[in-house]
């Protein structure tokens, strides 16, 4: 049997979050926290002769903002419990010192798989970050995973 | 980092030998502003009792250290980590010794773009953590 949702759920953005502004200090400490040492995102003077005129953020500094507080209320549940099973990120343009990024999200998706294991039923929520002028710096779809 | 041209199918990125110690991921974790409810991050007892075997790392980190292998291998180049996606198949725990592994899957000469497998094995080489990634090589 399909899984039964409202269709009205999809596409139906459900959040914009207020601007976070990106702070060099903070890029500087995910860099530490991750051990990264490429200098593209942690030495201001290589930075400028690299292929964005500057430090960038590393892609993945994508998934550190925040979703707002009505996010999970949002989330649709099915099932048991639910479970946060991967994500699928494409980056879109690099995130830069200044940036006032915006994350703005919709359910995706949702459908039904049956495994080994059971049925589960998969939600999948797109979050796009853009920055003040406006343009895509990512789509974060987030798989979540309910046991039904 | 090489060019387009100047890679295969098959070939192979890192691995990437990593060593997360527990205050790392408190680091992680606590410059994510994880608080309440965040115990497994941060602590093997709250970690425990939730069925865990201790302290585990946050899922968002382990996507940056698997796009880290990534843009190590693309370097300082113009080449750009297009797409990664990831599934959480094991938690992975902190000091544990992991190791990151990437193999060229595929070539796409019209978009100049690669795909790339990914994956975060422990020491008994059980897959953690699974992905995969495109990079795209821009002129």
């Amino acid at each position: 049997m399909a899984v039964e949702y409202d269709p009205a759920l999809i596409n139906k953005v459900f959040e914009v979050t207020d601007p976070v502004e990106v702070k060099a200090d903070k890029i500087k400490r995910y860099c530490a926290a991750l051990r990264e040492t490429n200098p593209i995102y942690t030495d201001e003077e290589a930075a400028k002769k690299g292929p964005y005129g500057g430090i960038v953020a590393p892609p993945s500094f994508a998934v550190t903002f925040r979703n707002g507080r009505h996010f999970f209320e949002n989330v649709p549940r099915f099932g048991r419990r639910g479970f946060d099973a991967g994500k699928d990120v494409e980056f879109v343009a690099p995130i830069r010192p200044g940036d006032k990024v915006t994350l703005t999200s919709h359910v995706k998706e949702i459908f039904e798989k049956t495994g080994r294991t059971g049925t589960m039923v998969f939600v999948v929520i797109r979050s796009t970050l853009k920055n003040q002028k406006d343009e895509v710096l990512a789509h974060i779809d987030h798989r979540f995973m309910n046991r039904t | 980092m090489t060019k387009f041209d100047q890679i295969n199918i098959g070939d192979t990125l890192g691995p990437l030998e990593l060593f997360v110690s527990k205050d790392q991921c408190r680091a992680y974790a606590k410059l994510m502003g994880m608080g309440e409810g965040a115990g497994r991050f941060t602590d093997d007892e709250a970690a425990k009792k939730e069925g865990l075997p201790g302290m585990i790392l946050p899922g968002n980190m382990s996507l940056g250290l698997l796009s880290k292998l990534v843009t190590d291998w693309i370097g300082s180049s113009n080449a750009w980590l297009k797409q990664m996606s990831t599934t959480y198949r094991v938690p992975v725990q902190p000091d544990h010794a992991i190791t990151i592994h990437g193999f060229i899957t595929n070539k796409n000469p019209a978009e100049q773009t690669a795909e790339i497998d990914v994956w975060m094995e422990n020491e008994e080489a059980e897959r953690l953590v699974t992905g995969t990634a495109t990079v795209e090589f821009r002129k």
